[in-house]
């Protein structure tokens, strides 16, 4: 609903908005200056997309993005689905659990893994994934747990399986396109999250997107600036199109879902 | 649970409903299905923590010792925990009253214009380290926009003792995601205000004040707080900013930490920087300790 913004609240509204843009705005006027700031043009941006490690780089996040993502649904949607069904004695105790990564500093996990873990899981840069699973729980568990509170669940499961699907089919083809939307949710917080975390790659000595741009910027600020730009309105603009745009598409599956 | 299916269906008690097998059986067999979480945990995020608590209170040699732990509360690693705290502590006021004033505008806006505005908060939430750190050195830096702009106005934000790489400055660069946090998870609280009330207590004749101080306050209060709580224990455990704005000069756990462990600076001192890991993670454990009661507390009130 709408209610009528006072005075205040405009002042608050421009205030923020210029906060956040100021710096975007004077990030991208650096990154455009050519020729030691007597010109501008889009040579810094030409640059970056020459580097070699750009696209290797980029590549290891987008995979690494790609397989927690999976990680995610194959080990959360099961579970959470089950702590809504017959499950819902240990729901207090997982959701405890999925709150520990929260209490647990990420420099302070990362010093565990790197002493814990053995070798042959440390020779892959994939160990990435199964960590950024953990560092996503809180955030994960909530998006699905959201989602399934707000479907009628048993009633689902009941008229699937009396009409003789397995528990398998109800939850691949009955339960997920149901809460279509927390599923998304839930992944794109995994892939937002693998896509810019830095701390857990740096001190496991891997290479990725953001630990790349950390190392570029040690000689080439103008072309790092660049970067940072590209990737936070890249990340913006998926994230605002996702978040206005499937609203026509989403009422019409719940249309669907519902008659 | 059964029991609901079964009537609901109208099936008898006895024969159960066709969810029932899914609740019948002993306290372990219904642990079943949890396992292969409980495994990944148990592997990925308990086993690594028994690491470092155990690392934490070895020796070099080896041997049990506490010598770590009064190791972390002396010299700089002591000066670390009270510069690292109360960062934390002002970046979280700051960005919880700030995010707050913000949420209460948002929320009175549009659907669709609230979707975006909570999009672009959970993108500037996640900003952190080289990129949150060049932005602000091209707005706020000596050389800035910002910080010309302003000086145009007549104010010079570089007359006094400020720099970026100072806890000031870290605060101020804090902002730029603890705001956004707040506002993300305020605006929801905010929208369970029922304008109702605002009728029914100007109805009863209270004023914009007492609307305020009775009723906004103590029902926003558990929400308020518990966020505030979040927020420290976000910026508490930043490492990438703080580590691209200062490169390792402000004496913050996460730096010391992340400069004991790379071994760059003194050998052999891998064990003082678990301990100081434990540490960060006891304060933390404090914070999310009284987070969890706040919400208890929010929760028995309807």
């Amino acid at each position: 609903m709408k209610r009528k913004l006072t005075p205040a609240n405009y002042l608050a509204l421009l205030a923020a908005t210029s906060f956040f843009v100021f710096p975007l705005i004077a990030a991208f006027e650096f990154s455009l200056r050519v020729n030691l700031g007597k010109s501008h043009g889009f040579d810094n941006f030409r640059w970056v997309f020459q580097q070699e490690g750009f696209k290797t780089n980029l590549g290891v996040s987008f995979r690494l993005a790609l397989l927690t993502a999976v990680a995610v649904l194959v080990l959360m949607v099961p579970t959470v689905v089950y702590l809504h069904l017959g499950g819902g004695r240990w729901k207090r105790m997982i959701e405890f659990i999925c709150l520990v990564p929260l209490v647990v500093p990420v420099i302070s996990f990362a010093l565990g893994v790197g002493t814990a873990f053995p070798v042959f899981l440390q020779s892959t840069v994939y160990e990435l994934s199964f960590l950024y699973v953990i560092v996503s729980l809180p955030y994960t568990y909530r998006a699905l747990d959201v989602g399934l509170s707000s479907i009628p669940l048993l009633t689902l499961v009941e008229a699937s399986r009396a009409s003789g699907a397995s528990m398998r089919q109800t939850l691949l083809f009955v339960i997920v396109p149901t809460i279509r939307s927390a599923v998304n949710g839930a992944v794109f917080l995994a892939i937002a999250l693998s896509l810019g975390e830095f701390t857990l790659a740096v001190l496991l000595h891997w290479d990725t997107f953001p630990t790349w741009i950390a190392n570029i910027s040690q000689g080439h600020i103008l072309n790092a600036i660049a970067l940072s730009v590209l990737s936070l309105v890249g990340a913006w603009l998926v994230v605002v199109v996702m978040a206005i745009a499937p609203k026509s598409l989403r009422s019409n599956k719940t249309q669907e879902a519902t008659s | 649970m059964s029991q609901v299916v079964a009537q609901r269906t109208g099936t008898p008690k006895k024969g159960a409903g066709p969810l029932a097998y899914l609740s019948r059986g002993s306290t372990l067999k219904s642990l079943v299905p949890l396992m292969p979480f409980l495994a990944f945990v148990a592997y990925f995020l308990v086993f690594p923590l028994t690491f470092i608590i155990r690392d934490a209170f070895l020796s070099n040699d080896g041997k049990f010792t506490l010598d770590n732990f009064a190791e972390c509360f002396k010299g700089v690693y002591g000066h670390s925990f009270a510069v690292s705290i109360r960062l934390s502590f002002i970046s979280a006021m700051i960005g919880a009253i700030a995010g707050a004033i913000i949420a209460s505008a948002v929320v009175k806006t549009g659907t669709r214009s609230r979707r975006a505005i909570a999009a672009t908060a959970s993108v500037f939430a996640n900003t952190g380290g080289v990129p949150l750190a060049f932005m602000f050195l091209a707005g706020f830096g000596t050389e800035g926009l910002v910080t010309k702009a302003l000086k145009a106005l007549g104010w010079n934000m570089y007359s006094g003792s400020f720099t970026l790489f100072s806890e000031t400055g870290i605060i101020l660069v804090y902002c730029f995601f603890q705001i956004p946090l707040m506002v993300l998870i305020f605006t929801p609280a905010l929208e369970n205000i029922k304008p109702e009330w605002r009728e029914a207590s100007d109805s009863l004749g209270g004023g914009r004040f007492s609307y305020f101080t009775r009723i906004s306050v103590p029902l926003l209060f558990p929400a308020f707080l518990s966020t505030t709580l979040l927020l420290f224990a976000n910026s508490f455990s930043a490492y990438a900013t703080a580590r691209a704005m200062t490169s390792g000069t402000l004496p913050l756990m996460p730096l010391l930490i992340g400069n004991l462990v790379d071994g760059n600076v003194l050998a052999n001192q891998e064990h003082l920087g678990h301990a100081m890991a434990v540490c960060m993670i006891g304060v933390s454990a404090i914070v999310m300790g009284i987070y969890l009661l706040v919400l208890k507390f929010s929760k028995a009130k309807p």
